[in-house]
C-alpha cells in the first residue's frame, strides 16, 4: 500500500529542524525510515507533515568527546559496524551492530531512530540501558538530556516530546577496566530478537565489580534493566557462580510473552543463559582472566 | 508541499529527471516512472529484499526509501549489470554465475540477490561462504533453498578473480573487507597456580578476576 499523502520538509540544520518541529502541526521525523516507511505504508502512521533530517550533515558523526562516546542522530547501524573505534573499545556496540536486521537496513537505519522507535524488540535500547546511556534532545526550550532509564515508557512510546529532536545518543567512555557485550537469540540472521541481553562491567583496582549494567531486549513491554541482577553483581568478584545467580535474577526480572517463537518459560530461560554469556564476555573484555579448571 | 517535486536520479549511468510526490517510494519511481521493472517488490514490510538496488554503491531496499531521498544519487539496478565493465558486453559474471549454478527457479528474488551479491564482491572479492550468506541475509528466496545462490556468487567471485589475474586487475572489484569479528577476546592464562596473571594482566592483584566459563558452550547466533 502507498502511504497517505504528506507534506515534506528537508531541513539542513538542527535549528531549522527544531523550528519546523515547533511551528508545524503534528510533524513526524524521518531518519533512516527503516521503521517509519513500513508504518506509513501500512497507514499505522498518518502524519500530515514529515521532516526528513537526512540533510542535516552536522548530525552525522560517531566520536569520543568530553568523556562520552557520542553518536549523532544520523549515525547508521553500518557506521557502528564499520568503526575501528567501536571495534577497539566498545564490545557491546561491536556485538550489536552486525546483529541488527540485515546489511541493507543497516546502511540506512540509525541508532537514534531505533531508540526513538522504542520497539521492545529493538536492540540498541538495551545496550544504552546497560551503559547508563543518555539521549540528547533539542526542543523549543533548548537541549535536554534524558537518561536511558527514564526514556522508555511503553512499546513505541517514550518521554520524548513531539516537538523534540534527538540529536545524539551517548554513553560514558570506558573506565580503565571495563568490558561490555551483547548476546541475542533470533530465529534466523536478520530477525528481531526473541531475547537479547547487553551487559557492562566495570572492575575496581582490586578486581571487584564496581558497576554492573544489564539491559534486556524483547522480554518486556520496553527494553528493560535487570536492576536486581546488577545489584547482586556489584562489590563481588567475577565468577561463574556469581553470573549464574545474576542470570537467574535477570530471568526473574524479565516478563516475556509466549508467541510463535517460544513460550514465556523458554524465553526466561534464554534470558538467564544470554545474561551469563554476556556477563562472561564483559568480564573477559574488562580484563578479568578466565581460569583453566584443572582440578 | 504534497505537490510533486522534481528530482534527478542517475540510474545505470543515465540521468533522469522525474516529478514525484513526497510519498512516492524509490522503488515505484524506478519501476513506474523509469519503466525499469527488473527491480521487484515482494513485500510491504522491508523483509524480502527483492527491491534491493545500489545507491551510491551501497545496497539498500528501495521500498524503504522515498524517491525524494535519492535526489542526486547514483542508482544501479539489475538492468545496469550488463553495462558494467566486468560484463564485457555480455552477462555480468554474477548473472553468468546464476545461470551456470542454477541460482534461480522462479527468478523473483534474483534481481535483489544480484545486487546484494554485487555489493558484497565490490567490498570483499574473495568472500567465504558465511560472508556470502550474511550478505544475502536481507534477501528471501522461497524457491532455491539458497545453496545454489551461494554457489552462483562463489562462481562470480572466482570468475572475477580469474579475469583480474589475466587483465592485471583491470576489472577487479574494489577492496575493503569488513571485519566481521567483534571485540578482542583472548584466552589468556598466567601459568601461575591460582592466579590469573596473563600477558595483559600487568601488576595489581588479579587473583579475584578468575572465573570459569566452561559451562557455557556454543554460540547462540
Ligand atoms: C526487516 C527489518 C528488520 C529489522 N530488524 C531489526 C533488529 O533486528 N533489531 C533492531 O533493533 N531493529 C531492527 N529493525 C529496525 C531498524 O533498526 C530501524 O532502523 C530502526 O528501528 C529505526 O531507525 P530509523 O533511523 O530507520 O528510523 P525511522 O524509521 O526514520 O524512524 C523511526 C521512528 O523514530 C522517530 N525518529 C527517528 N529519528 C528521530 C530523531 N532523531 N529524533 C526523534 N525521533 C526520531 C521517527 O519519527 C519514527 O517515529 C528492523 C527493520 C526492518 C524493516
Ligand atoms: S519489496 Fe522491499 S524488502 Fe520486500
Ligand atoms: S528463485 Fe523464486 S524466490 Fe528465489
Amino acid at each position: 500500500m502507498k502511504s497517505a499523502p504528506f507534506e515534506h520538509y528537508e531541513p539542513t540544520t538542527t535549528n531549522e529542524a527544531t523550528s519546523l518541529l515547533e511551528s508545524l502541526d503534528d510533524p513526524t521525523i524521518l531518519a533512516g525510515g527503516q521503521s517509519l516507511v513500513p508504518m506509513l505504508r501500512f497507514r499505522l502512521a498518518n502524519p500530515d507533515v514529515v521532516v526528513d533530517i537526512n540533510g542535516i550533515d552536522s548530525l552525522d558523526y560517531l566520536r569520543e568527546e568530553d568523556g562520552y562516546l557520542k553518536l549523532g542522530a544520523l549515525a547508521r547501524h553500518a557506521d557502528v559496524e564499520d568503526s575501528d573505534l567501536i571495534d577497539e573499545r566498545y564490545g557491546s556496540f561491536a556485538d550489536t551492530a552486525p546483529l541488527v536486521a540485515d546489511p541493507q537496513i543497516r546502511n540506512r537505519g540509525t541508532v537514534a531512530g531505533s531508540v526513538a522507535q522504542a520497539d521492545p524488540k529493538g536492540d540498541w535500547g538495551s545496550v544504552l540501558l546497560a551503559h547508563e546511556g543518555e539521549i540528547v534532545a533539542e526542543g523549543p526550550d533548548g537541549e535536554r538530556v534524558i537518561p536511558a532509564d527514564e526514556f522508555f515508557l511503553l512499546p513505541y512510546d517514550t518521554t520524548l516530546g513531539e516537538d523534540e529532536l534527538i540529536t545524539e545518543v551517548r554513553i560514558p567512555t570506558p573506565e580503565p577496566r571495563e568490558g561490555s557485550a551483547y548476546h541475542k537469540l533470533k530465529r534466523k540472521t536478520g530477525d528481531y530478537a526473541m531475547a537479547g541481553v547487553g551487559a557492562r562491567l566495570v572492575l575496581d583496582d582490586d578486581g571487584r565489580i564496581e558497576t554492573a549494567g544489564i539491559g534486556m531486549t524483547a522480554v518486556d513491554i520496553t527494553n528493560a534493566q535487570a536492576t536486581d541482577a546488577e545489584q547482586h553483581l556489584e562489590g563481588e568478584r567475577p565468577s561463574a557462580d556469581l553470573f549464574e545467580t545474576a542470570g537467574e535474577l535477570a530471568a526473574e526480572a524479565s516478563n516475556p510473552e509466549s508467541d510463535e517463537h517460544g513460550g514465556a518459560d523458554y524465553k526466561e530461560r534464554m534470558v538467564d543463559v544470554l545474561a551469563q554469556r554476556a556477563l562472561g564476555d564483559a568480564a573477559e573484555r574488562a580484563g578479568a582472566v578466565r581460569r583453566k579448571v584443572t582440578q | 508541499m504534497t505537490d510533486e517535486t522534481e528530482i534527478t536520479l542517475t540510474v545505470n549511468g543515465t540521468e533522469h529527471t522525474v516529478e514525484v510526490e513526497p510519498r512516492r517510494l524509490l522503488v515505484h519511481a524506478i519501476r513506474e516512472d523509469l519503466d525499469l521493472t527488473g527491480t521487484h517488490i515482494g513485500c510491504d514490510t522491508g523483509n524480502c529484499g527483492a527491491c534491493t538496488v545500489l545507491k551510491d554503491g551501497e545496497p539498500i531496499k528501495s521500498c524503504l526509501m522515498f524517491a525524494t531521498q535519492a535526489d542526486g544519487a547514483e542508482i544501479l539496478t539489475v538492468e545496469g549489470m550488463e553495462d558494467l565493465p566486468a560484463a564485457d558486453d555480455d552477462l555480468h559474471p554474477l548473472q553468468e554465475g546464476f545461470r551456470e549454478e542454477h541460482g534461480l527457479q522462479c527468478g523473483y528474488c534474483t534481481p535483489g540477490m544480484l545486487m546484494a551479491g554485487k555489493a558484497l564482491l565490490d567490498e570483499n572479492p574473495e568472500p567465504e561462504e558465511d560472508e556470502i550468506r550474511e550478505a544475502i541475509s536481507g534477501n528471501l528466496c522461497r524457491c532455491t533453498g539458497y545453496q545454489n545462490i551461494v554457489r552462483s556468487i562463489e562462481y562470480a567471485a572466482d570468475e572475477l578473480d580469474a579475469r583480474a589475474a589475466t587483465d592485471g586487475g583491470a576489472v577487479a572489484a574494489a577492496d575493503g573487507e569488513r571485519s566481521a569479528d567483534a571485540g578482542g577476546e583472548a584466552d589468556t592464562f598466567c601459568g601461575l597456580e591460582d592466579c590469573c596473571g596473563g600477558p595483559d594482566a600487568s601488576g595489581g592483584d588479579h587473583a579475584g578476576d578468575q572465573f570459569e566459563r566452561e559451562y557455557l558452550g556454543g554460540e547462540e547466533t
